[in-house]
């Protein structure tokens, strides 16, 4: 298992989930790491655990402010149903990508890196400055959102 | 038992339940998911999030990114720092642990500093002092310095002589006991300030049973006593009060001028 601190595979995959874009991601990626090369060649690696990822996640928040936003929606929410994982097997990785990154932030960066099953709760509260009760909320309304999305592009499933 | 019956802060927390099993490490989270292991709500949300997971790990990586995952360090390796000992609760522990062994130690040093043939068994006549009360003493108003005949002639007591600096000061009574190992020793009841003499055997070396000579007095303290100790003859002298060494010290300085 690669160290937590440095497991670059899932530091990709967090980008993808922020940006939903491949290109964009890479950019993001090398970026963090190209940054985090120079301060290692001085000797200046911050020593707090986990800051590729925060880095990484302040140059997506960045990235897309550049970005043309999504009007606020009124997004329609269901409840979880048994049927979900079949529903979510029949999804490509990006169409999740693209959904996570459409989120608004902080639900954008909490359902990414909840979902990259990386961190505990408390790492993810850390990271994302966030409080129990909003990581809460965000992912709660997160998976009933996302369920209500997979009804309307996988809704053969659930009528079974 | 329901989710909906849960209280507030295990809801939250069970919202961000781990997906895997593993990554439980904290009790909240373990007491939240034990009361919520036969809800049906919360085995569609675990599915759920295993199947988002599971897709997450599918997201291919571009292979020009891979080139990025050789053997180079982003993170620092943990340094060693005392700060980081120290909060290390074993060696917390430990510290604590020889602090108190060294200030024993210390304690045990300080109090043994002063020590002369024969103090173990004046902090133990000061003891006695402490918890002696007149009527366990027979009755005698006579000038301390005479009482040495009276042990020699009723006791058979040689040199258990009060000095001259004790000698004039009038007794209210006076008793000749043994101790735990059978050593005799008389002890007198002074008018002047409730002052205690005692007379008792010197030290003596275990092998050459040779009396173990200190010269002067010497002062010891316990539980608020003061005793000034001198040795003649084989016997050592006590003089006890309950004060500070300078409400003996008068008396020993006066005699001496």
């Amino acid at each position: 298992m690669p160290d937590r601190k440095q497991n670059l595979p899932q530091l990709y995959r967090f980008c993808f989930l922020m940006l939903g874009d491949s290109r964009k991601a890479q950019e993001v990626f090398h970026a963090t790491l190209r940054e985090a090369a120079v301060r290692a060649a001085h000797g200046e690696l911050p020593s707090e655990p986990f800051w590729l990822f925060r880095h990484a996640r302040w140059r997506c928040l960045e990235e897309s402010e550049t970005d043309l936003q999504a009007e606020p929606l009124q997004i329609e929410a269901h409840e979880i149903t048994p049927e979900a994982p079949l529903q979510i097997e029949q999804l490509e990785p990006a169409q999740l990508a693209i959904w996570i990154s459409g989120a608004p932030e902080p639900q954008r960066t909490a359902l990414a890196l909840f979902y990259l099953n990386e961190f505990d709760y408390r790492e993810i509260l850390d990271l994302a400055d966030l409080k129990l009760s909003e990581l809460s909320r965000l992912l709660l309304t997160g998976r009933r959102q996302f369920q209500a999305w997979l009804n309307t592009m996988v809704p053969q499933i659930s009528k079974i | 038992m329901k989710t909906q019956r849960l209280s507030r802060a295990r809801r939250s927390l069970l919202s961000c339940a781990p997906i895997s099993e593993q990554r439980i490490r904290d009790r909240s989270m373990r007491a939240a998911l034990s009361c919520s292991r036969d809800s049906n709500e919360f085995a569609n949300q675990q599915s759920f999030d295993r199947a988002m997971a599971a897709l997450v790990d599918a997201i291919p990586i571009p292979p020009e990114t891979t080139e990025w995952f050789a053997d180079k360090e982003f993170v620092p390796a943990s340094r060693w720092t005392w700060k980081k000992m120290v909060r290390n609760p074993a060696v917390l522990a430990v510290g604590i642990a020889l602090l108190v062994i060294a200030g024993v130690f210390v304690f045990n040093f300080l109090n043994h500093l002063n020590d002369f043939p024969g103090s173990a068994m004046a902090r133990k006549l000061l003891m006695v002092a402490s918890s002696t009360r007149p009527v366990l003493l027979d009755p005698v108003n006579a000038d301390a310095g005479t009482l040495g005949d009276l042990f020699f002639m009723k006791h058979g007591l040689e040199h258990y002589e009060v000095p001259p600096e004790f000698a004039d000061f009038r007794t209210i009574g006076c008793r000749v006991f043994e101790d735990e190992e059978s050593r005799r020793i008389a002890q007198i009841w002074l008018a002047e300030k409730r002052m205690q003499l005692f007379l008792f055997p010197a030290e003596r070396d275990i092998k050459t049973s040779a009396v173990l000579r200190f010269a002067g007095w010497r002062y010891i303290q316990q539980e608020g006593w003061t005793g000034a100790v001198s040795e003649h003859n084989g016997v050592c002298f006590m003089a006890a009060l309950r004060g500070r060494k300078e409400d003996l010290n008068q008396y020993v300085s006066e005699a001496k001028e």
